[in-house]
């Protein structure tokens, strides 16, 4: 059953909301060796109000924005310790309101290998980390400097994600994790903008932040049912916010907290196979949507040639 | 327990950590002002002072005092205690002058662009669907005074610029008149901070540029007062430590630019811009005039509606150099629904269904809109780079920002007259379910204000900085371009306003060519 219980594709940093990074592998599992596991995961998100600085406001001539994703995954097990996953996510963003039209495309490819140094097992139940490493690069000419419709922060960001969790013998798992995202920079389609002062380049700065999410859990019907309940919160190091009335732009400083509920699902007939939903709402945050989001996704997993004993 | 003891665990873990190291390294430090070098002028232009002011009248119409003479004790106080001041001088300082250099004229046009950037938001929708309008009796009570959308920047660039070129020419006249050599000739002990010119140091040109600037901006941007007057203080101390001047050439400057910028300010005040943002009564009345006349009439498309478009009677302000509005307006556009009009529509149909990237760059790079310095603003960058390049003493180059600033203001006023008259709608209202990249302003849609700005704009670049024409006409037609690949314009508003810029710069250019500059 245990081999059963592969990755558990990320829908906690897929649920960052609307104008962050589609993904990151936040989990808590690994696969097997030469384990392959595509996964094609859907996540609709809505917001009728944002923040416009730390100011909560709706905005009439958005309405409401949606923003769709298609993530199509691929992850590996290279051994039972390391494992690679790549992303390649197409957004498509509309406003219900309003003489703006919308963007669509391919966002940012990124690659991640995930590690798991160190695992202590007991009879009572397991402690285990987790390193993850990630780079995302931007792969369509998308125009970053559109907010609220931009496909993307239109930067490289390099993450780095340190993930602890113990699960006790009655399937009950805490989770926490914390990563540092470093963004490098983004190229408007302008050598003027303003951000708390003039600033004479069309490269704009993308502030780098952290997130730190907390989640508890449970295996449920012979571990073929997961639950799971999360909280995250992201803030960026640096950045200006908007100001009355102006439109959002990558420099902007974007902070939230959220809460999420996650439901995974193993069918017994057909090994590997899994399907995911998840719902989450944003509850606080800075020059960013108050978004809703759900998603939904399908895994299936399987050996690619037997490992050697 | 089980550690797994793989060679490449430490590797893979120290991996991440550089690569968050490097990447950290390289934290980004961009550009906040042009950069630029001070420069030796190519010109000193010493006949400045006999050329044509544009609204003073008398070259000595501000009085300064007659300067000490050169073997006075008064003046060699000053020069021993300027040298007492450059000697304790520190890093800081010495970057100070290099910023401020010795054609302080340039940063305070950056000054002025970025003002205008500051406060180019436009006043949000209240809780009940009303609008607040900025008022500039209580500018600072929320929606701040003022909104500087592109007519009152372009006013506000304008008077910036005949009141530094007004105080120039002064300044040049006292200059030559007085004939006090620069403080490094007065004393060959003086270290000196920025290159060399003959040109006479009383009154400190600098000190001239700072009043005059100084007190434009703070009329036109009220609570901006404390930071024009921090960087006034920091630009004058700039030019004591530089080694050109003494205390009295600073202060005798800053009389002269403070006593020419409030006679020039009184023009601002009587120029009708006041009762540009009509009531909504009036705004219903120019709108019913002008359905009666040709079937139809702009409306605002936001949600809720503003109720009043942009300034309908900036068209009224009082014009610097174009005699006759009604003479440059362009003929009537096509009627809605004829084939001119659905040739056009067509065009944007097909642009917002197909649009290239290169398309989208260039409705982007043009965009101008809010949180920018307006479309006058992108076109004073341009001439602060052709004053840089071809390095122009601050005279000339007060000239050059002068009638350019004029003709834009010029053609912004002719522009919205026009607006207002034809009162057309925008694509987003005449278009069914038409949608662009950029964001519809609050003003009628002909003719296009990018085009007739960038027109004139280019026409007094191009009159100066002859070499330049091919390069600025390009851009006014991009610029022209831009609305109609952003879906805000129709081609006929661009190409009728292309063409009345180009009228109306025309006007400033024959003022300009009767000036003695040439």
């Amino acid at each position: 059953m245990k081999n059963k219980i592969i990755i558990f594709l990320v829908l906690t940093a897929l649920f960052q909301t609307a104008i962050l990074k589609a993904q990151t592998p936040s989990d808590a599992l690994m696969m097997e060796k030469n384990e392959l596991c595509i996964a094609l995961i859907y996540q609709n998100d809505k917001w009728d109000e944002y923040w416009e600085g730390t100011l909560l406001r709706d905005n009439q001539n958005i309405g409401v924005l949606t923003r769709n994703t298609f993530m199509p995954m691929l992850a590996y097990g290279v051994t039972k310790k390391f494992n690679i996953i790549t992303s390649l996510p197409y957004v498509e963003t509309e406003a219900s309101r309003g003489q703006m039209v919308g963007a669509s495309g391919l966002q940012d490819f990124g690659i991640f290998i995930k590690y798991q140094p160190y695992e202590l097992k007991k009879e009572s139940g397991s402690l285990s980390t987790f390193i993850s490493g990630g780079f995302s690069l931007p792969v369509s000419p998308y125009l970053s400097d559109y907010m609220p419709f931009s496909l993307g922060l239109g930067t490289q960001e390099f993450s780095l994600r340190g993930i602890i969790k113990y699960e006790h013998k009655s399937g009950i798992y805490l989770r926490g994790s914390y990563a540092y995202l470093h963004r490098t920079t983004t190229e408007a389609e302008r050598d003027y903008y303003y951000a708390d002062g003039s600033h004479y380049t069309t490269t704009m700065d993308v502030p780098s932040a952290s997130t730190a999410d907390l989640a508890l859990g449970c295996w449920l019907l012979n571990k073929s049912i997961q639950l799971e309940a999360g909280y995250i919160q992201q803030s960026a190091f640096s950045g200006d916010d908007i100001r009355r009335q102006n439109a959002g732009q990558p420099t902007n400083k974007m902070d939230m907290t959220s809460g999420n509920a996650r439901l995974r699902y193993f069918p017994n007939l057909i090994k590997g196979l899994s399907f995911m939903a998840g719902y989450s709402e944003v509850f606080s945050g800075r020059n960013i949507g108050k978004s809703t989001i759900i998603s939904g996704g399908i895994t299936y997993q399987f050996i690619l040639k037997k490992a050697q004993s | 327990m089980i550690i797994n003891s793989h060679f490449y665990k430490s590797t893979i873990v120290l991996t991440m950590f550089a690569i968050i190291m490097i990447t950290q390294g390289c934290e980004k430090d961009l550009p906040r002002f042009v950069a630029f070098e001070p420069y030796s002028f190519s010109n000193v232009d010493n006949n400045g002072g006999t050329w044509k002011q544009v609204h003073m009248t008398n070259v000595e119409q501000i009085k300064i005092d007659i300067p000490a003479a050169p073997d006075s004790d008064v003046y060699k106080n000053e020069i021993a205690s300027a040298k007492a001041a450059i000697s304790s001088m520190t890093t800081d300082d010495e970057e100070i002058i290099q910023y401020w250099g010795n054609n302080p004229i340039i940063r305070w046009n950056e000054i002025a662009r970025e003002l205008a950037a500051k406060y180019n938001l436009i006043p949000p929708p209240n809780a009940d669907g009303t609008y607040t309008l900025p008022d500039p009796a209580n500018p600072g009570k929320f929606p701040y005074f003022p909104f500087a959308h592109p007519p009152y920047a372009s006013r506000a660039y304008a008077y910036l610029g005949v009141a530094q070129f007004d105080a120039l020419i002064a300044a040049w006249h006292y200059k030559y008149k007085f004939a006090r050599p620069a403080l490094y000739k007065s004393d060959a002990t003086v270290k000196q901070s920025l290159p060399t010119s003959d040109t006479p140091s009383y009154p400190s040109d600098g000190a001239v540029i700072a009043a005059a600037s100084r007190e434009i901006f703070s009329a036109m941007f009220p609570l901006e007062k404390e930071y024009l007057k921090e960087k006034a203080e920091e630009s004058k101390e700039a030019l004591l430590l530089s080694g050109l001047h003494v205390q009295s050439d600073i202060v005798a400057g800053d009389s002269l630019g403070r006593g020419i910028a409030k006679v020039v300010l009184q023009r601002a005040a009587g120029d009708g811009m006041k009762s540009a943002q009509t009531p909504k009564p009036i705004s219903d009345s120019i709108k019913n005039a002008a359905f009666t006349r040709f079937g139809w009439k702009w409306t605002n498309q936001e949600t809720p509606e503003r109720p009043v478009g942009l300034t309908p009677f900036f068209g009224k302000v009082k014009t610097w150099s174009v005699p006759d509005l009604v003479a440059v307006r362009p003929p009537v556009p096509p009627a809605i629904g004829s084939s001119e009009f659905i040739k056009a529509a067509d065009e944007l149909k097909n642009i917002a269904k197909n649009i290239t990237t290169d398309q989208r760059k260039i409705a982007n790079w043009w965009s101008d809109g809010f949180n920018t310095t307006t479309p006058p603003g992108h076109w004073n960058k341009f001439a602060s780079d052709n004053i840089i390049k071809y390095k122009y003493n601050p005279l000339r180059s007060a000239r050059v920002f002068a009638y350019m600033n004029m003709a834009i203001q010029d053609a912004g006023i002719s522009c919205w007259e026009t607006k207002y008259y034809y009162h057309y709608p925008r694509p987003i209202e005449a278009i069914p379910g038409f949608k662009g990249i950029l964001g519809t302003p609050n003003f009628p849609s002909y003719t296009s204000g990018h085009s007739t700005f960038s027109a004139a704009a280019a026409a007094i670049l191009s009159y100066i900085f002859p070499n330049e024409k091919r390069q600025v006409d390009e851009w006014a037609i991009e610029a022209a371009e831009s609305r109609i690949y952003g879906g805000i314009h129709y081609r006929f508003d661009s190409e009728a306003g292309l063409e009345q810029g180009r009228k109306v710069a025309a006007f400033t250019i024959t003022k300009a060519m009767a000036d003695g500059a040439n």
